[in-house]
């Protein structure tokens, strides 16, 4: 198992974009696919793209991104691709709805951003489970749900 | 936080990473139990550790581990979240940051910290600022129904302890469906059931551990 104990640099760096755009041509970039939700993780085992068995273990100062590089070598390189984020938007019609939903998203700790008329929630599961929660406060008849869209803008 | 340091801080000495696993769930499911039966398996496995314990403004579940016996009383320290317990591991994890940190420093060489919860409800759940891997505990005799209320805590959680299996026939648990009720809301990511006071199935919780931080 190969153990990553640090971030090397980013994609985008002048130093390897480069580099890594003719690695890509070579098929040897791997891509270490995480959720949006998992980059907060600094301790964990996966797997690459290409196979590779990995240790992450990052100083607790040192935060995954998008594009971070784990691993480059003269005929390989490992770089972090994030899912993009899927969001459920919840548009409300009247005040009184938004104050309601607004309070039972809070008690339900869910990650959200939002927009004039609505509440856009970052889905960390199934969208269906959010809408049960919506529906046993007795919210789901009273809000407008827009279907998440990966990669969309949030809101 | 509180509580006794074991040695003076020695800056010049690299500072050891240690893994940082988090342990919540209600009030009375077992955790600081779950705690008492992992720390002699981990020990016997050559696993450096200590434990930083979260009550609500005591010091009890600290305590209790100091005078254990288990575990030297110094590697033990204790957070008073002073509001519900959740905010301490999730909203605002800071305290429990810097106890960690604490015994980093003081410790060169440790390998794994263990974060217990206060007592909380099954929305509780662990921010990974904190922690690398959490664990949530449930007991048969809290009703085994409560897999299927799908609290955060048990859908969340890196692995899912269901347990006082001992207790099942005593309180009219069915703990075969309540385990595949669990392995269910969690599209069956891992599920262990365990007597923590007879030490059943703390292997097992022991080698999940080892496995998903300690790369053994």
């Amino acid at each position: 198992m190969l153990q990553i104990d640090r971030i090397v640099g980013s994609r985008l760096d002048e130093g390897y974009s480069e580099r890594l755009h003719d690695l890509e041509h070579h098929g040897a970039v791997e891509w270490l696919m995480l959720a949006a939700a998992e980059l907060a993780r600094r301790r964990f085992r996966a797997v690459t793209s290409g196979g590779t068995e990995i240790a992450v273990a990052l100083p607790r100062d040192e935060t995954l991104f998008d594009g971070a590089v784990l691993l480059f070598e003269q005929h390989r390189a490992i770089v972090v691709r994030v899912d993009a984020e899927r969001w459920l938007r919840l548009g409300v019609r009247d005040m009184a709805v938004a104050l309601e939903l607004g309070y039972h998203v809070g008690n339900l700790h869910w990650r959200v951003r939002f927009e004039a008329t609505a509440i856009c929630v970052a889905l960390e599961g199934p969208a269906e489970a959010y809408l049960a929660r919506l529906a046993a406060l007795g919210l789901d008849d009273r809000i407008e749900v827009a279907a998440p869209e990966a990669g969309s803008a949030p809101c | 936080m509180n509580g006794p340091m074991a040695m003076p801080l020695d800056e010049t000495f690299p500072r050891s990473i240690a893994a940082r696993v988090g342990i919540g769930g209600p009030v009375g499911s077992g955790k600081t139990a779950l705690i008492e039966a992992l720390i002699p398996v981990l020990q016997a496995r050559g696993v450096d550790l200590a434990v930083v314990t979260n009550d609500l403004v005591t010091r009890e579940d600290a305590e209790r581990l100091r005078r254990s016996g288990l575990i030297d009383p110094l590697r033990v320290l204790a957070v008073e979240a002073g509001a519900c317990p959740h905010t301490v591991i999730r909203e605002d994890p800071t305290l429990n940051m810097a106890a960690g940190d604490d015994l980093e420093l003081r410790f060169p060489g440790l390998e794994l910290i263990l974060f217990e919860s206060g007592g909380d409800n099954l929305a509780s759940t662990f921010s990974l600022d904190l922690v690398d891997w959490w664990i949530f505990v449930i007991d048969v005799a809290g009703g085994d129904d409560i897999p299927r209320k799908k609290g955060p805590g048990v859908l969340r959680c890196d692995l899912l302890v269901i347990n006082k299996q001992d207790l099942a026939p005593h309180v009219g648990v069915n703990l075969v469906q309540m385990e595949a009720d669990a392995l269910k809301v969690r599209s069956n990511r891992p599920v262990v059931i365990t007597d923590s006071r007879r030490s059943a199935g703390i292997d097992a919780v022991a080698d999940r551990i080892v496995r998903a931080v300690l790369f053994r």
